[in-house]
């Protein structure tokens, strides 16, 4: 800039003339002007200079002291960090980008048996030599070109002769300017956990042949009373209808209350061993409500007068009647609440009330209420009622008997079918027990009969029955009701004979028992119905069994049959079958 | 388009300039001013009332003017720019932010810029002092959406921190707004804005904020921090803490700087031209030296490269640039001006309001903001 003036000085002394130097000046002036700005300029910047150092300094100082601290605290997190790596119970490795490894944790180093030193730079190949898992590399190579993290690879890797089963996770690692410079891996060693599954699975196994076992041999035993409890219910009825004295009959009802209890206590069992199962199936069928509600009221009438109560049934006018469900579980649960409710009542009465709770387009809720004027039960039992093995308490030292199962099946089979059920007590003054249920209304009134209470001869000629039972008590049994019913009644001792005794009479209706000598009452029904498009016969089939089990039914009806009674069977039950297939 | 453009040091040299420029039969509908407080602003208004021009002006903390016949940085002064704009493709008003948040305020000239023009483009001037930058634009977005051009600035009071104002013809206001909008499908609006400041030192959280008042930082009082870090008194800022503003981290996003424009001593807080969080990451901030010049060249000759054709320039630049820069702020302008030899007219702000390339209209400190316009048509 000196220069610049001093050459500008030096243009001026050169000038001789006046009307030069006037010339000129304009020239001179602009130069000075331009130079006074660029001094300007310079000055300003060493003045901003020293005012801007001691900002500045104090900016450096202060950030530097900043840096330190943050330098010391980024130290420490990277020795918690290491301390991490070197404890946790993982193979942790990082790899660069081309997936080399770059750093490796102590087990990663005690796993392979190699010097972390002579890890760093190497591909898995180099460390793993017989690593062959192609699934696991491409999805490295994924992460560290798309930034895609993996979790939970589970694989068995196999080294130094050793197999260890890993769960693997893999993420990528950016940078400051969040580009991929590599992967981070953490590889947890599952194998005990994979033994340990085996093992589970194996007992899991075990534990569900051993419930199939379970359950087979309560379908088994089951046939096996319901064929003695059936002689035992049946010559009872038989022996009931002979003269008597007083005193025999006092026995005799004793034996059979006490052979009705084990029934009872046997079907418990069976449906809670199917309930425990999952094999508990309900069976909608078309049904009317009005007859459950008789069937109830005969049995549970005479039940409640041998202890002088009285029984009631209301049905609210709006509760339809037509309905789809499965009356048999309906009816199993208000036989069981009923017959609590005439067990725990020493005096009053046991009344049951159906109500309609909501319609909806085609489905109704229905409640019913089952009230007793008996001992109640205590508060603090109320909770446990349901539950398995439960039993009802009036008070803390009277204790009822019963299984402890029918409470807990009622809530099952409530729950099953898409209910609830509850109770109300007050000690001393009575219960009532409720459910609710869902039931599909039916529009097929036509195709449920009416029930026909007699005897079914044609004019004055009897109708001809066929029994076909092994079990000479049972034959005995079968053809005592039958007789009494007005039918006359053929007997065979097995599958066989039964076929021949079919060949030489027509008959209206066959009693098959399944489990027969020669040829069991599947093969007879077959080949009857075989034999019946040839001879253009037309006889009823109904099943006699004790297999008493779900699924049953669709066996029976599959052989040909028409119907079925299972053992142990009442005379009611057994007229009604006869009913349903002869109408 | 016609425009003439002056600049003056007096209300008297103002007067007679306006004058002599429309004594040749030019008759403007719009002009721009932005005007020193040295100056009697409500002389100059009450001038203009009797005008029938519409105005969109602001005080400002330095002025400068670029055309054919002078090339003037000055303070204490005042630079116009008159123009016959297309009547009916553009409109200007003038918004009170009395009792109203910067976002309530934003909310008024949005919703009005929308029922005036169904694209509109917003230059925009706020007052300098009670204005949160930020908040005013997303009061606006909150109506337009982001996609709209917006540029504009804060007033400035040459560095006294005191009042700063914007005005129309015939009012005044020291807290509000001017909004000049402008039919988008008539004109073409671009721009740039472009810092170069720095970040330095480590990153520090800002506990306890509202809106643009910082209380506490890293939970120490955000004066004291302030104070000591650049070793400062109280009589120092705000000014110094406009040249070292905050710089906000903000991931995934350009990191935008926040200038200090007061200070409550009482409260030991700051006060910041923009919204800066509670929770943000920022750092202390500087230019890095003279070399932000030749950053700035190169960003302006982009700009020109990608557009090349404008009427008039209008350069919002921080006041802070000014401060740091000194009389070399004149190269960067001058690049300006030299790239399109078109009127450039602008102010040393106390903010800056506007889209960078590609990219939502935000507000900005310590930066360089330049746009440029171009009618599509001239009126015959």
């Amino acid at each position: 800039m000196l220069l610049k003036i001093n050459s500008l000085i030096e243009e001026l002394l050169k000038i001789e003339k006046p009307e030069e130097f006037q010339r000129q000046k304009d020239f001179i002036i602009q130069e000075l002007k331009r130079v006074k700005t660029e001094y300007d300029k310079l000055l300003f910047k060493y003045e901003r200079s020293s005012k801007e150092k001691n900002i500045l300094s104090s900016l450096l100082i202060r950030t530097s002291a900043d840096l330190k601290q943050v330098s010391d605290k980024l130290k420490i997190r990277a020795e918690e960090l290491s301390t991490l790596l070197e404890t946790i119970p993982a193979y942790v490795y990082f790899k660069d980008i081309n997936l080399n490894y770059l750093i490796v944790n102590h087990a990663f180093v005690d796993l392979v048996g190699i010097p972390s030193d002579q890890i760093t730079g190497k591909k898995i190949h180099d460390i793993f030599p017989g690593y062959k898992n192609e699934d696991f590399l491409n999805k490295e190579a994924y992460a560290v070109k798309t930034g895609t993290a993996f979790y939970d690879i589970e694989e068995e890797v196999e080294f130094n002769d050793r197999k260890r089963w890993v769960n693997s996770n893999i993420a990528p690692i950016r940078n400051a300017e969040d580009q991929i410079i590599g992967l981070i891996g953490i590889s947890w060693d599952i194998t005990d956990r994979k033994l340990n599954e085996v093992e589970l699975r194996h007992s899991k196994e075990m534990a569900e042949a051993g419930t199939l076992a379970k359950n087979e041999f309560i379908a088994s035993i089951s046939h096996e009373f319901r064929t003695p409890m059936n002689g035992i219910l049946g010559l009872s009825e038989i022996l009931k209808n002979s003269p008597l004295n007083p005193e025999q009959m006092d026995l005799l009802q004793g034996i059979i209350a006490s052979a009705e209890n084990l029934l009872v206590l046997l079907n418990d069992v069976l449906d809670f061993s199917a309930i425990e199962a999952g094999k508990m199936e309900m069976d909608y069928q078309p049904f009317m409500l009005e007859r459950v509600m008789e069937d109830i009221t005969l049995v549970m009438k005479m039940k409640a007068a041998e202890k002088n109560l009285g029984f009631t049934v209301v049905t609210d006018e709006e509760v339809p009647n037509l309905l789809i469900g499965d009356a048999q579980r309906l009816r199993q649960i208000l036989i069981n609440l009923t017959n609590n409710g005439v067990k725990f009542t020493e005096q009053g009465n046991v009344a049951v009330q159906i109500s309609l709770v909501e319609q909806l387009a085609n489905r109704v809720i229905l409640r019913f209420e089952v009230t007793d004027t008996g001992i109640g039960i205590a508060p603090e039992s109320i909770d446990s009622l349901f539950k398995v093995f439960s039993r009802i308490k009036g008070d803390k030292t009277k204790l009822i008997s019963g299984t402890g199962l029918g409470l807990s099946i009622c809530k099952k089979l409530c729950d099953l079918m898409g209910g609830q059920i509850g109770v109300e007590s007050e000690p001393g003054k009575g219960s009532k027990f409720w459910f609710t249920l869902p039931f599909t209304l039916s529009n097929l009134e036509r195709k449920l009969a009416p029930k026909i209470k007699m005897a079914i001869t044609s004019g004055d000629v009897k109708k001809l029955i066929l029994v076909a039972e092994d079990n000479a008590i049972n034959q005995r049994i079968v053809s005592y009701h039958l007789q009494k019913m007005g039918f006359e009644v053929d007997l065979a001792g097995d599958g066989q004979e039964a076929l021949e005794k079919y060949h030489q009479k027509q008959y209206d209706l066959i009693i098959l028992d399944i489990q027969m000598p020669v040829m069991d009452g599947y093969k007879v029904a077959r080949t009857i119905r075989e034999e019946e498009k040839i001879n253009l016969r037309k006889s009823a089939i109904i099943a006699l069994t004790a297999n008493a089990m779900k699924g049953d039914r669709e066996l029976y009806l599959n052989a040909g049959m028409d119907g079925y009674v299972s053992k142990p069977f009442t005379f009611e039950t057994l007229q009604e079958a006869i009913n349903n297939v002869l109408r | 388009m016609l425009q003439k453009s002056f600049h003056s040091d007096s209300v008297a040299g103002f007067k007679q300039a306006w004058s002599e420029s429309i004594k040749d039969g030019f008759n403007p509908n719009a002009a721009i001013l932005f005007c020193s407080v040295e100056l009697d602003l409500h002389d100059i208004v009450t001038y203009l009332k009797n005008q029938d021009i519409s105005i969109f002006g602001c005080s400002s903390c330095g002025e400068f003017l670029y055309n054919d016949q002078s090339q003037v940085i000055s303070e204490g002064g005042l630079v116009c720019l008159m123009m016959l704009l297309v009547p009916g493709s553009f409109k200007i008003r003038l918004f009170d932010g009395k009792e109203k948040s910067s976002f309530e305020l934003g909310n008024l000239i949005g919703e009005w810029a929308g029922d005036v023009f169904k694209d509109p483009a917003i230059l925009i001037l706020g007052s300098g002092l009670d204005t949160d930058g930020e908040q005013l634009i997303r009061g606006i977005q909150h109506f337009t959406g982001n996609d709209i051009s917006m540029f504009g600035g804060l007033a400035g009071d040459d560095a006294r921190f005191k009042e700063t104002f914007v005005f129309s013809g015939g009012n005044i206001k020291s807290n509000g707004a001017i909004a000049m909008v402008l039919d988008d499908d008539l004109y073409d609006i671009h721009g740039i804005a472009t810092s170069g400041w720095v970040s330095i030192g480590a990153d520090k959280i800002i506990t306890h904020s509202e809106g643009n008042v910082v209380y506490t930082i890293d939970g120490q009082p955000a004066l004291d921090v302030y104070k000591s870090y650049l070793n400062v008194k109280d009589c120092d800022l705000p000014e110094i803490g406009v040249e070292y503003p905050l710089l906000i981290k903000k991931p995934g996003a350009m990191d935008v700087l926040r200038a200090v424009i007061n200070v409550d001593i009482e409260k030991k807080s700051l006060i910041f031209a923009g919204t800066v969080p509670t929770g943000a990451v920022v750092t202390f901030s500087s230019s890095p030296g003279f070399e932000i010049i030749e950053y700035t060249r190169q960003k302006v000759n982009e700009f020109y490269d990608r557009n090349e054709d404008a009427d008039i320039l209008i350069l919002f630049s921080c006041m802070a640039r000014h401060n740091a820069l000194g009389p070399t702020i004149s190269e960067e302008i001058d690049e300006a001006w030299q790239n399109w030899r078109k009127p450039l007219i602008g102010f040393f702000t106390y903010g800056e309001i506007g889209n960078n390339y590609n990219a939502a209209c935000d507000f900005h400190n310590e930066t360089f903001t330049l746009v440029s316009l171009k009618q599509h048509t001239d009126v015959a």
